[in-house]
C-alpha cells in the first residue's frame, strides 16, 4: 500500500516535472498563463487593489471630469469623474466572469447533446447535428446581437445570448470524439459487462475525450470576452455605470479627440486577456496534440 | 409562441442582412427637376452639413415629423416664418395676412409669380389642396390645424381660414412641422413612392437632386426659384451622415464639413474654440430636456416619491459639467425665450436632505426603493444625467437601473398595454412642432386615451381645462394666454409630473468660411441656406 502510494506520488512528481519542462519550452504559454493568473488576481483582490472602488459603482465627481493620467488617478479620469483605473480593474472581475460563466454554461448545454449524439448515433444524432447546423449557420455575433435584443438590455441576458450561440462548437466536437472512442476496445468490454449506457459516456468517453475540449474551451474564452464586450458596446450587454471595458470602449468614442486616454486602458486590457487566452489556448493544444509537440 | 417569435427574429435578421447589402437600389436619381450644377466648382457651389443619423424618415410633406426637417425646409416653403427672438413673422409664400376681431376669420394674400418645381404655379386653390391633404391625412403634425373649420378661396390669390375657435394661426402657419405648401396634385397623382426616389413637390430655394439612403443627400439650386439667384448664395447642399462626434469634428477641422447639425461633446467644443477656421455659434434654443415620473405606477404613483426624487436631482452639476454651461435650469416645461415662460415657478433644487425627509414621509425612509430610467441610445447628454441622477438616488436608497435603448424601443416599452410594465422614469427631449407653449402643455401632459407623448401618463381635469382655456385665448390675447399656461404650469410643477432639467442652448460648431448663418429656434437644426454663402 506504502509503496503504491509512493509510485504514484512520483508519478505526480514526474507528471508535474515533465509539465514544467514543457512550459520552459514554450515561453508564449507561459507568459499567457503569468498574465491569466495576474488577471485572475486582479479580479478577486479588485477591492483591495482599486484606490476608489466607489467609483466603479457608480459614483461620481464631476468636476473632476476627463483628468489625464497622474499620480491620484493612474489611468485618468472619465466623463463624469469616475477613476479609471478603479474602473478597468473592476471590469477585470465582469469579463473573466463573463468568460468563465459562458463557456461553463456552453460546455454544460454542449457536452450531454454531443455525448448523446456521438455514442447513440442514428435518429438522435441526426436530429442534434441538424439543430447545430441550424445554429452554426448564423455568424455566433450575429445570433447572439437577435437573442439578446429579444431577452432585454442587460449582461446576464448577454450571457445568455452568447452561450447559446456557443455550444453547437461543443456538440460537435464531442460528438467527433465520442464516435471514434465507441469503436475502441474498452468502451466494447464496458458494454459487454452489461455497464449501463449514461455510465459508458460520461464515465469513458467523456473522461477521455477532455483534452480537445479543454483546448477549445481556453481558446474560446478570449472570444467569449470580445463577444460579450462587443455586445455592450452595442448597447446590449452591460448597461451603465457597470465598468465593463467594451462599454467603457463606447462612451470613450466620444471623448476620443480630448481625451485619448480613456479608450486606451479598457482596449489594452482587452487586448491583452483574450491575447493569453489565446497563447494559453495555442500551448494546451501544442501539449495535449503529440503530432504538434515540437519536442 | 416564443419559439415562433425566435424564428421570426431570424428571419427579420435574414431579412435585414438581405436589404442592408443593397443599398443601390434605394437611392434614387432625379431626373426632371434637378439643376445642373455648373461645370467649373466655385466656392458656393456646395456647403456640407453634417448629420449623425439618415435625415429622411418622412418624405411626404404632409406627414414629415422627424429629422428631414433640415432638409425640407429647404426644399418646402411655409405661408410664414417665425423668427422668435422678434416675435415677428416673415411673409414667405403669403405676401401679407389679417385677422378678424375675434381671432375667428384669418386671410392670407399669397404671393404671386412663385413655381413649384414640378412647374405648377403657385395659387390660392394650390394652398387649400395642400393645407386639406395634410388634414385629410392626419399623421404627423396635421393635427396643428385643428382649429381650422374651412378653408375658403374667394379668388386666385387669396386665402381664407375659419376657425371653429380662435387661435393663433400665424404661429400655425409658420410651423416648422406639417405647415408646408406643396403641389399636393402631382403629388397625388405620382405617389408616395415616386418622392422616395429622390423627388419632392416643394418651391423652395432647392430640390432633392440624389439620396443614397444612409449616406448622403444632395440639394441643387432651383433656377427658377421666386427669390431669384442675384447676390450670393450656396448653389449645392450635401447632407452627409456622419454618426461619429469625432470623425465629424476632424471633417469640420479639416474643411469636408461647412456645419455640424448635432450637439458635438462639450470637450471638443471648447478645443475647436480656439480654432480660426471654426466657429462656434450658441444661442438659446427651444428644446429641453425633461424627465417624466410614471405617475401610474408605485412607487412613483406617490407624490412625495416624485418630489423626493426631484429634490434629488443635481440640476448645477449637470448644467455645468455634462452640458458645459450651454443650458439653463427649466423653471417648467416652456423653455427660456418662449413666450409664456415663467421664471417664477416654484422649482426644486438639489436638496438631499429633503429628499431623504420626503421618502420618509412616503414610507420609504429606510430604501429599497428599485425604478428603471429609460434614456435614448447615441444621446450622451441623456446618458449622462442619468448616471448623474443614479449616483444621487443610491445617496438616499434608491436603485436606478438604467437602460439605453433605441428610441423605437425605448417609446414601445413606453406604450406597453400594461402600465405595470412600463418605465418608471422616461427621458426625452421636447421641442416645438409649433412654436406655442401649447406643443408642451398638450403633446406632454394632457391627458391621453391612448399615450403618445405623456410619457408622465400624466391625467388632470383641471390641468386640461387650463390648456384647452390658454390655447383658445392665444388667438385672441396672448398675454392672457401667457398667464393661463402658467397656472397650469403650477399644477405640473405642484404634482412633480416630472424633472424638468433644463433648457439646452444650440450649439452649432461650423467652419468660418460660411456666412450668413443665423440660427433660428423655431426651427431646430435648420440651415436656410438660401441665406448663406461660402467665403
Amino acid at each position: 500500500m506504502i509503496a503504491f502510494k509512493e509510485t504514484a506520488e512520483k508519478n505526480m512528481n514526474k507528471k508535474a516535472g515533465y509539465y514544467i519542462y514543457l512550459l520552459k519550452k514554450s515561453p508564449l504559454t507561459t507568459a499567457g498563463l503569468i498574465i491569466i493568473g495576474i488577471l485572475v488576481a486582479l479580479a478577486i483582490f479588485a477591492p483591495l487593489i482599486a484606490p476608489y472602488p466607489q467609483d466603479a459603482a457608480g459614483i461620481t465627481h464631476v468636476s473632476e471630469k476627463l483628468l489625464p493620467p497622474g499620480a491620484s488617478h493612474l489611468f485618468g479620469t472619465d466623463e463624469l469623474g469616475r477613476d479609471m483605473f478603479s474602473r478597468v480593474i473592476y471590469g477585470t472581475r465582469i469579463s473573466l466572469g463573463v468568460g468563465t460563466l459562458v463557456v461553463c454554461l456552453s460546455l454544460a448545454i454542449g457536452v450531454p447533446l454531443g455525448l448523446a449524439a456521438g455514442y447513440a448515433g442514428g435518429i438522435i444524432d441526426e436530429v442534434i447535428m441538424r439543430i447545430t447546423d441550424i445554429f452554426l449557420s448564423f455568424p455566433p455575433m450575429l445570433l447572439a446581437i437577435v437573442i439578446a435584443t429579444f431577452l432585454g438590455r442587460n449582461l446576464t441576458n448577454a450571457m445568455i445570448a452568447i452561450a447559446i450561440s456557443w455550444w453547437p462548437w461543443y456538440t460537435r466536437l464531442i460528438r467527433s470524439e465520442a464516435i471514434s472512442l465507441k469503436q475502441r476496445p474498452f468502451i466494447e468490454a464496458a458494454k459487454a459487462m452489461g455497464t449501463s449506457r449514461f455510465k459508458i459516456m460520461f464515465r469513458h468517453i467523456l473522461i477521455n475525450s477532455w483534452s480537445p475540449i479543454i483546448v477549445q474551451a481556453s481558446m474560446d474564452f478570449g472570444s467569449v470576452i470580445l463577444t460579450s464586450a462587443a455586445l455592450s458596446f452595442l448597447g446590449l450587454g452591460a448597461q451603465p455605470p457597470q465598468p465593463e471595458w467594451g462599454l467603457m470602449l463606447n462612451t470613450s468614442r466620444n471623448y476620443f479627440l480630448t481625451a485619448p486616454w480613456y479608450s486606451v486602458f479598457p482596449g489594452i486590457f482587452m487586448f491583452i486577456t483574450v491575447l493569453a487566452f489565446n497563447f494559453v489556448g495555442d500551448g494546451l493544444r501544442e501539449f495535449m496534440d503529440p503530432k504538434l509537440r515540437r519536442l | 409562441m416564443k419559439k415562433i417569435s425566435v424564428i421570426i427574429a431570424l428571419l427579420l435578421t435574414l431579412a435585414m442582412i438581405i436589404t442592408g447589402c443593397g443599398g443601390g437600389p434605394n437611392s434614387g436619381q432625379n431626373q426632371n427637376q434637378g439643376q445642373k450644377s455648373s461645370a467649373a466648382p466655385t466656392k458656393n457651389d456646395v456647403a456640407v452639413y453634417g448629420i449623425h443619423i439618415e435625415p429622411m424618415v418622412f418624405w411626404d410633406p404632409s406627414d414629415s415629423y422627424s429629422n428631414e426637417i433640415i432638409v425640407l425646409q429647404n426644399v418646402y416653403e411655409t405661408l410664414l416664418r417665425y423668427d422668435p427672438a422678434n416675435d415677428k413673422f416673415i411673409p414667405v409664400l403669403a405676401e401679407s395676412y389679417t385677422k378678424s376681431s375675434d381671432g375667428l376669420t384669418w386671410t392670407f394674400k399669397i404671393r404671386k409669380g412663385v413655381k413649384f418645381h414640378t412647374g405648377t404655379e403657385l395659387s390660392a386653390q394650390v394652398v387649400k389642396a395642400s393645407i386639406e391633404r395634410t388634414i385629410n391625412r392626419g399623421k404627423g403634425a396635421a393635427f396643428i390645424w385643428s382649429p381650422v373649420k374651412e378653408i375658403k378661396t374667394p379668388d386666385d390669390s387669396t386665402v381664407e381660414f375659419d376657425l371653429s375657435y380662435p387661435a393663433p394661426l400665424d404661429i400655425i402657419a409658420s410651423s416648422s412641422y406639417g405647415a408646408y405648401i406643396f403641389d399636393a396634385k402631382t403629388l397625388d397623382e405620382k405617389g408616395e413612392d415616386w418622392l422616395k426616389q429622390g423627388n419632392d413637390v416643394g418651391s423652395g430655394p432647392y430640390a432633392i437632386k440624389q439620396w443614397k439612403n444612409g449616406d448622403s443627400l444632395l440639394l441643387a439650386k432651383f433656377t427658377d426659384y421666386w427669390q431669384g439667384w442675384n447676390g450670393k448664395h450656396v448653389e449645392n447642399v450635401l447632407f452627409k451622415v456622419v454618426p461619429e462626434s469625432s470623425t465629424a469634428r476632424q471633417m469640420l477641422e479639416s474643411g469636408q464639413l461647412d456645419f455640424v447639425g448635432y450637439s458635438l461633446p462639450v470637450e471638443d467644443i471648447e478645443a475647436m474654440k480656439n480654432n480660426p477656421k471654426l466657429e462656434i455659434v450658441d444661442k438659446p434654443s427651444f428644446q429641453n430636456l425633461i424627465a417624466f415620473y410614471n405617475t401610474k405606477k408605485a412607487p412613483l404613483n406617490n407624490e412625495l416619491v416624485r418630489k423626493a426624487i426631484n429634490y434629488a436631482i443635481p440640476y448645477d452639476n449637470i448644467i455645468q459639467y455634462v452640458k458645459g454651461g450651454y443650458a439653463v435650469k427649466s423653471s417648467g416645461p416652456i423653455p427660456k425665450g418662449m413666450w409664456g415662460h415663467r421664471d417664477d415657478l416654484a422649482v426644486y433644487d438639489y436638496n438631499l436632505d429633503k429628499a431623504r425627509e420626503l421618502l420618509k414621509q412616503a414610507g420609504y425612509g429606510n430604501g429599497g426603493l428599485k425604478l428603471l430610467i429609460t434614456v435614448n441610445s447615441g444621446d450622451e447628454s441623456e446618458r449622462k444625467v442619468a448616471e448623474l441622477m443614479k449616483a444621487e438616488l443610491s445617496k438616499i436608497g434608491v436603485d436606478l437601473e438604467i437602460q439605453i435603448m433605441p428610441w423605437d424601443a425605448q417609446w414601445a416599452l413606453a406604450k406597453s398595454n400594461d402600465p405595470k410594465q412600463r418605465q418608471d422614469i422616461f427621458v426625452m427631449y421636447w421641442w416645438p412642432d409649433v412654436c406655442d407653449p401649447y406643443s408642451w402643455m398638450k403633446s406632454l401632459f394632457y391627458s391621453e386615451k391612448e399615450i403618445v407623448f405623456n410619457m408622465s401618463y400624466f391625467e388632470d381635469s383641471e390641468y386640461d381645462r387650463l390648456v384647452d382655456e390658454a390655447h383658445t385665448q392665444a388667438g385672441i390675447d396672448r398675454n392672457k394666454a401667457a398667464k393661463i399656461y402658467g397656472d397650469a404650469e403650477k399644477i405640473l410643477v405642484d404634482k412633480a409630473a416630472a424633472a424638468f432639467l433644463y433648457d439646452q442652448k444650440n450649439v452649432w460648431a461650423k467652419s468660418a468660411s460660411l456666412k450668413g448663418f443665423a440660427d433660428n429656434p423655431a426651427y431646430p437644426g435648420v440651415v436656410f441656406f438660401y441665406d448663406t454663402y461660402k467665403e
